[in-house]
């Protein structure tokens, strides 16, 4: 048991990832009711506005000052390309029948990353990110957490914070509220309900590049391919919290995170299930995890009950 | 019924009719002597067109081209005789064509002088043929063309009105003809619909399947136009066994077609990828339910096959013979389609999407898991089942070449033969499901889910029935293709890869052919199939052009290539039914209901 510390504390890292970047899967999704496949290459292309802005830099900049450029720089091209989607591609269907935002959105989805392989300096393969220096903060024997680890443990919850008030207390987020509840009565109270959209799709898209900015200092590297995956994961925290919720979404990641590790180290102790352990098999797993829930408890662990809406 | 009240005729270019009439007539007979120039110097364009009085390449295709435009002209003038080719009776075919054809020859021109450097390498003759499709084009604009007036109509829908063409006027009745003229006319389209297949899949270079693209675009636009599909539909409706006949001995006959397995074999896949696109269809389009990791129960049916195939690469130590292969593939999909689709399908469909997303995905990387080192020894990871064996079927050798009526036939044929079966059984499944209780079922349930219901369908059960039933067929489809690949590899069950079929590209042929519809997937794959096949410079942006297209195709025809006609009847009250009015979507074209998805 002496491993179950790290266990828990890589899953919470990874958890507050994936919750970051469902906030934008939920957020489109309570209030336009699609599925923005496309968001995964949102916080992909984060991620290499991010790196962009790095590269300008005089090489030798301390990070301190750094971070808080590339997370500008991350943001502005992900709500960019997030806004001109929502523009050009969603905003003439959303009266069309519901299968054909979706399938906009990956069309959207494969050619955002194709355009990101083929144009983007030398990302055909994985580019080196900034890291850390310094060593891990070792807590106990059996604890230690990487720099960008405390980085990410950080940022999540501040950006929780503030868009927890952000939704509650300001007018463009009562407005917003009020928009996922009924986009009509809400157009019909005064609330401009396209710039309430646009509003959804940006917040999502800063979240993700904010999300993206931690993966790159986490794992040293970013590429075209790396928004696929976790854009599946994340909308599986999405639904798992309950689609919709934007505090459902960082619990459904942390749940997420914490058993895709718990996966990881502890699957292989199960007798007859040695070989279905370690990284190989945490995807699956977590896959596994979603049918799970989508069996028992559809709405998510904070989700109401969703009602058809015909 | 016609909307021609409200709209009008003018030319875009206001020229004397008779002067453009003569002009178009001159122009389009000038490109088509042209053709028999030589077009450039040397023969390092690939096609040899320097040769006089032979047209060779690219210059057919714009022979071709000329010719039609010529006769569709005639045809417009009131020549006796002709009219039948024309029964919309507006100037729109000819304008199509002479576009059609002013484009593959200025294509030519511009690649000759591209390719070879400058516009020194072209003779007089592709001067010429430029200059004179230039005139022909240019005269067709100054024809009367339709023209929407209607104010509210959008500036994109306006200025293309000539060629979409609002004002499409009665359709001239048809003359009365006995059964075996119309079993002819049937019989005769298929035939040169095979031509013109086996001509595109057979074209041996980029620059003249390009050129086949553009002709063959413009030149299926001109007929559509003129209402000549309009009129085959009716007869096709009229004499279904005899199309349905005609259709597959057409394909039957292709493998008589070629001189090498080359081609066969691109047929095959063709074949597979088409097959398993009509298998999405029965989900997608007659059940609305969107299935994103289709490629894996394809997948499921080829590892299953090839796992039971008697290879040496397998490992279980076991050789059924094909039928029990089939079935076993079959069954294999099928279970893993009712263990995805129970949980799923009880709810939203956009949590179907990212379900079968996700299996898709997870399929690939079990695949490559599951190789003795990091679990299980069942796959051989990532290297795939090598070593599959051709299949012998009542002592019948798919591997060997074999002889009939004179022709040498590679072991391709065998299995395109083979997989023209399976497209059969597929086919037939759809269409009869399709008109069964449960197709009513599942159309009503993709209209509209909460009102199917109330009528007292179990939404779930019928669903369930369709995302089964489609992982059934996918499966099947898969067992033909472990032993044409003769190996399986998780890399060809992706969501996107560079190669077909991937889920993406399946979901691509289904939509852009037309969803709910036989031949709309069938065409649909065909196209997906091929364009990137013959277009190997488009190599490294393939990808990024199918997913613009994705986009575009959903903003402006969602409906497909070839559209539903329940669904378009409902929409497009007009008398031609190929045409979409709107530019915006109406409601439920793409068949799901805003409740089920």
């Amino acid at each position: 048991m002496h491993e179950l510390p790290q266990t828990l504390a890589n899953g919470l890292t990874l958890g507050a990832l994936y919750g970051l970047i469902a906030i934008g899967y939920t957020m489109v999704y309570g209030i336009v009711q699609l599925i923005n496949f496309a968001h995964g290459e949102i916080y992909m292309i984060g991620g290499f506005g991010a790196l962009t802005i790095y590269i300008w830099l005089p090489s030798g900049t301390s990070l301190v000052f750094a971070i808080p450029l590339m997370i500008i720089g991350g943001v502005i091209a992900s709500v960019g390309v997030a806004t001109a989607a929502e523009r050009f591609a969603y905003r003439p269907l959303r009266t069309a029948p519901r299968l054909a935002p979706l399938i906009t959105a990956i069309g959207l989805s494969i050619a955002l990353q194709q355009i990101v392989w083929g144009f983007y300096p030398d990302a055909k393969k994985a580019r080196s990110f900034p890291e850390f220096q310094g060593d891990a903060f070792k807590i106990t024997d059996n604890l230690q957490l990487q720099r960008a680890d405390v980085f990410l443990l950080l940022a999540a919850p501040l950006c929780m914070l503030m868009l927890g008030v952000f939704v509650s207390k300001s007018r463009a987020g009562r407005a917003m509220q009020a928009t996922s509840q009924d986009p009509d009565t809400a157009k019909l109270m005064g609330v401009n309900t396209d710039r309430i959209i646009v509003m959804a799709f940006a917040i999502g898209a800063a979240f993700a590049a904010i999300a993206a900015v931690s993966y790159g200092l986490k794992y040293g590297q970013i590429n075209y391919e790396m928004g696929f995956i976790a854009g599946l994961k994340a909308f599986t925290a999405a639904v798992l919290g309950g689609i919709g919720n934007i505090y459902g979404a960082m619990l459904g990641g942390v749940v997420l995170g914490v058993a895709e590790a718990l996966s990881i180290t502890y699957i292989q102790d199960i007798p007859g299930m040695d070989k279905l352990g370690g990284g190989a098999w945490a995807n699956v797993w977590a896959f596994v995890l979603l049918i799970v829930v989508l069996l028992v408890r559809p709405q998510g662990l904070l989700g109401e009950r969703v009602a058809d809406r015909a | 019924m016609t909307t021609t009240e409200t709209h009008e005729t003018t030319p875009v270019i206001p020229l004397p009719e008779a002067g453009a009439r003569l002009a178009l007539a001159v122009g389009a007979a000038a490109t088509l002597a042209s053709t028999f120039l030589s077009w450039t110097y040397t023969t390092d364009f690939p096609g040899d067109l320097t040769v006089t009085g032979y047209p060779g390449g690219l210059q057919v295709l714009t022979l071709i081209g000329a010719a039609l435009t010529l006769v569709y002209a005639l045809a417009t003038f009131g020549v006796r005789g002709l009219g039948w080719l024309n029964p919309a009776g507006t100037f729109t075919p000819v304008l199509l064509l002479a576009l059609g054809t002013f484009a593959t020859t200025w294509y030519t021109v511009i690649a000759i002088a591209g390719e070879l450097g400058g516009i020194v390498n072209l003779e007089p003759g592709g001067f010429i043929a430029a200059g004179a499709s230039l005139v022909a084009l240019l005269a067709a604009l100054g024809l009367p063309l339709p023209r929407d007036t209607d104010p509210t109509s959008s500036r994109f829908t306006r200025a293309t009105a000539p060629i979409f063409g609002t004002a499409h006027g009665r359709l001239k009745q048809p003359k009365a003809l006995n059964t075996w003229a119309e079993i002819g006319i049937i019989i005769v389209a298929f035939a040169i619909g095979l031509f013109v297949a086996a001509y595109g899949i057979d074209t041996p270079y980029g620059e003249l399947f390009v050129g086949f693209l553009i002709i063959t675009g413009f030149a299926f636009g001109a007929i559509a136009r003129a209402g000549l599909t309009t009129r085959l539909s009716a007869l096709t409706t009229k004499h279904r066994q005899v199309t349905v006949g005609a259709a597959f001995a057409a394909a039957a006959a292709f493998p008589f077609t070629q001189d090498t397995d080359e081609f066969t074999l691109l047929a095959v896949s063709i074949l597979i990828f088409a097959t398993v696109a009509l298998g999405l269809n029965v989900v997608v389009g007659l059940a609305g339910l969107l299935d994103l990791g289709y490629v894996a129960f394809l997948g499921v049916g080829s590892y299953t096959a090839a796992l039971v195939s008697g290879t040496t690469a397998s490992t279980f130590d076991v050789k059924f013979p094909f039928w029990a292969a089939a079935l076993t593939g079959a069954a294999a999909s099928l279970i893993f389609g009712v263990l995805i689709g129970a949980p799923t399908l009880r709810l939203r469909g956009d949590y179907l999407a990212i379900v079968t997303l996700g299996f898709g995905e997870i399929f690939r990387i079990a695949m490559g898991n599951l190789d003795g080192t990091s679990g299980p020894n069942i796959t051989n990871g990532p290297n795939g089942i090598p070593n599959i064996p051709d299949l012998k079927l009542f002592g019948y050798d798919f591997g060997a070449e074999h002889t009939l009526a004179g022709f040498t036939l590679g072991s391709y044929a065998n299995y395109f033969w083979l997989m023209l079966v399976c497209t059969a059984i597929v086919v037939t499944v759809f269409a009869r499901a399709g008109n069964s209780r449960i197709g009513r079922a599942w159309v009503a349930i993709r209209e509209d889910e909460t009102a199917a219901t109330a009528m007292g369908i179990n939404g779930f059960r019928v669903k369930l029935i369709a995302f089964a039933l489609g992982a059934t067929l996918a499966g099947l489809a898969g067992t033909v293709q472990a032993h044409v690949q003769h190996t399986v590899v998780p890399e060809m069950y992706v969501f996107a890869g560079p190669v077909p079929p991937s889920s993406a590209f399946l979901l691509a042929a289904v939509i852009l052919g037309g969803m709910g519809t036989i031949t709309g997937p069938l065409v649909g794959a065909t196209l997906l199939y091929v364009i990137p096949t013959k277009l190997q410079f488009l190599n490294d942006y393939q990808l990024l052009f199918f997913g613009i297209a994705l986009v575009l195709l959903m903003r402006f025809r969602p409906e497909g290539i070839i559209a539903n006609k329940r669904q378009q009847l409902e929409y497009h009250e007009t008398d031609q039914t190929a045409v979409p009015e709107d530019t915006t979507l109406p409601p439920g074209t793409v068949g799901v209901s805003k409740a089920g998805a």
